[in-house]
C-alpha cells in the first residue's frame, strides 16, 4: 500500500519536473525543475531497491549535472531566456506528432495483455557485489569507461576552450 | 506495483524528453531533453531488473552504473560545445545555426 503511494506521488514529482523543465521559458527555472526530475527519479530508484543506483543518481546528475548546466546557461548570454523571441522551434508541430506516435509505438505492448511479471520479494543488493561484479568480469568495461571519461574530460577542456590562434607578440619561453 | 507501471512511467518520461528535444530551440534545453531520456530509460532498465528471473545478478543496476557514466560525459562535452559554439555564433538558438543550409 504505501509502495504504491509513493510510486504515485514520485512519478508526478517525475513527470511535472521533465515538464516544467522543457516548457520553462527562463532557463534557470528550467534547470531547478530538472533537478525535482532527478530527485524523483532516484526516489523511483530506492523504491525498485536500487539504493546504489539512487545515490549515484543524486550524487552525479543533482550534483553534478545540474551545477554543470548552471553554470554553462551563466556562460552563454541570455541568462534568463525570457526576451520576445519564440521559444518553440518552427517544426513544433511536427514534433508534437512525432512524439505522440513514438509514445504509442512505446506502449503497445502494455496494451497487449502480457501477464505481469513477478517482483523478486527480498533482493539483497549489496553495494560489495556490485564492486565485486564490477572488479571480475566487466573490468574491461570499467576501464574502456575511465578511458572515455577521461577522453570526455580533455575532450570537453578543448573544446570549450576554442581555437587560439598563435600570436607572434607571444613571449617566446 | 507491476513492470507495466513502471514501462509506461519511462515511456511518458521518454515522450515528455522527446517533446522538448524535438519543440524547443535553445541548444541548453535540448541537452535536458537528452537527459530526461537517458533517464527514462535508466528507469526502464532498473525496472526490468527489478522484475527479472535472477535479480542478484545485478544485471540492470551495472548497466545503468555504465550509462549514469557515459551520459555524465555526454553532458560535459555537450555543453562544451554548446559554449563553443555560442562563442562562434554569439547565440544558443538552434535555428540561426544554419550555415550549412543552402538556400
Amino acid at each position: 500500500m504505501n509502495e504504491v503511494v509513493a510510486f504515485w506521488i514520485l512519478s508526478i514529482i517525475a513527470i511535472f519536473g521533465a515538464l516544467v523543465a522543457v516548457r520553462k521559458r527562463n532557463l534557470i527555472h528550467g534547470v531547478f525543475a530538472l533537478l525535482v526530475f532527478f530527485a524523483g527519479l532516484s526516489g523511483l530508484f530506492l523504491l525498485l531497491l536500487a539504493e546504489f543506483i539512487a545515490a549515484v543518481q543524486v550524487l552525479v546528475y543533482i550534483g553534478a549535472v545540474g551545477i554543470l548546466l548552471l553554470f554553462a546557461i551563466m556562460l552563454t548570454e541570455r541568462v534568463t531566456g525570457d526576451d520576445d523571441r519564440r521559444v518553440t522551434s518552427r517544426g513544433w508541430f511536427w514534433g508534437l506528432v512525432v512524439t505522440a506516435a513514438v509514445f504509442v509505438v512505446l506502449l503497445l505492448p502494455a496494451i497487449q495483455q502480457l501477464p505481469p511479471p513477478k517482483a523478486a520479494q527480498t533482493i539483497d543488493p549489496s553495494v560489495k557485489e556490485l564492486g565485486h561484479k564490477l572488479m571480475n568480469p566487466y573490468v574491461v568495461t570499467l576501464e574502456v569507461l575511465a578511458l572515455l571519461l577521461t577522453a570526455a574530460l580533455i575532450g570537453a577542456v578543448t573544446a570549450a576552450q576554442g581555437v587560439r590562434m598563435p600570436k607572434e607578440e607571444d613571449s617566446p619561453e | 506495483m507491476t513492470l507495466h507501471h513502471y514501462l509506461i512511467l519511462a515511456a511518458l518520461l521518454f515522450c515528455v524528453g522527446l517533446m522538448g528535444a524535438f519543440t524547443r530551440r535553445n541548444a541548453i534545453v535540448v541537452l535536458f531533453s537528452v537527459e530526461i531520456m537517458l533517464n527514462a530509460a535508466n528507469l526502464n532498465f532498473i525496472a526490468f531488473w527489478r522484475y527479472s528471473e535472477n535479480p542478484a545478478l545485478l544485471h540492470g543496476p551495472l548497466f545503468t552504473l555504465f550509462a549514469i557514466a557515459v551520459a555524465a560525459a555526454e553532458v560535459a562535452v555537450g555543453l562544451a560545445l554548446v559554449i563553443a559554439v555560442y562563442r562562434h555564433f554569439k547565440t544558443v538558438d538552434l535555428e540561426s545555426m544554419d550555415t550549412l543550409r543552402e538556400e
